[in-house]
């Protein structure tokens, strides 16, 4: 995955026919976790702070659902265009922040599923083909949240 | 013409650190480190949600690496949760902690 241009906030990236395969089967299935709560405060123990914790929560549901709606408008057939070899994907600035959310979800996600490992290169004990899979799916994440901020 | 001793009534004027602005509880919004999130990712955020400089972007995201943490901004309590939302958009652990 390569930009190729940006101008006007738009970014255009040249993507492999294997990376542009993967990208869309990311987008289409996702999500792939569910989602976790967070915490708004780690000291403020108020009931004006669970109450902010509680909407906080209710919030960022509804920001899933509304990522997963984006997710399908970004496999739009208009968003990729067939190149001589691979594909040319083209993204408007909000689209860009869309799908960069969208994978840092994913991301954040498998981790969260594999136990929150501190060291993501460690090779554990054991390795489920659970386990494998969201690894996979990280390292995806990843690769991708890279290609669409290396211009930076 | 007769001098008349008038009452002296000073206007009230509440000291300034009387105001109800000042009362308000302030927060701290803090980003906490993860190993997951990457360094560009963190950078990147930092900037769209506060639109600082890349330089500021970059100084907060090595305090949040290095130290565990970094206080972002101080906001009384309704911008400092809408910061925490916007940031826990982007899966970044934020919170708001009151400033005392």
């Amino acid at each position: 995955m390569k930009l190729v241009k940006e101008s006007k906030g738009v970014w255009q990236y040249h993507l492999a026919q294997n990376e542009a395969a993967v990208l869309v089967g990311l987008l289409k299935k996702f999500p792939f976790t569910k989602i976790d709560p967070v915490k708004i405060s780690k000291t403020d123990k108020h009931l004006k702070a669970r109450e902010r914790e509680k909407l906080l929560n209710e919030s960022l549901a509804e920001h899933r659902k509304e990522l997963k709606k984006l997710a399908l408008d970004l496999i739009r057939p208009d968003k990729f265009k067939q190149l001589e070899k691979g594909w040319l994907m083209t993204l408007r600035l909000e689209e860009r922040e869309t799908m960069l959310q969208i994978l840092n979800d994913i991301r954040v996600g498998s981790w969260h599923v594999l136990g929150e490992p501190d060291d993501l290169h460690a090779q554990p004990a054991k390795t489920s083909a659970k386990d494998l899979a969201y690894r996979s799916l990280m390292d995806l994440a990843g690769y991708f949240e890279c290609g669409l901020l290396t211009t930076e | 013409m007769p001098t008349v001793l008038e009452p002296v009534t000073k206007p009230i004027i509440k000291k300034r650190h009387e105001s109800d602005d000042d009362l308000a509880p302030t927060f701290y919004v803090i980003c906490w480190n993860d190993p997951v999130n990457l360094m560009v990712y963190v950078t990147h955020v930092f900037i769209k949600i506060f639109g600082w400089n890349k330089e500021k972007a970059e100084k907060h995201m090595m305090e949040v690496h290095e130290k565990g943490k970094s206080v972002l901004v101080k906001e009384g309590a309704e911008k400092a949760e809408f910061y925490v939302h916007q940031l826990q958009n982007y899966k970044l652990e934020a919170t708001m902690e009151p400033a005392e």
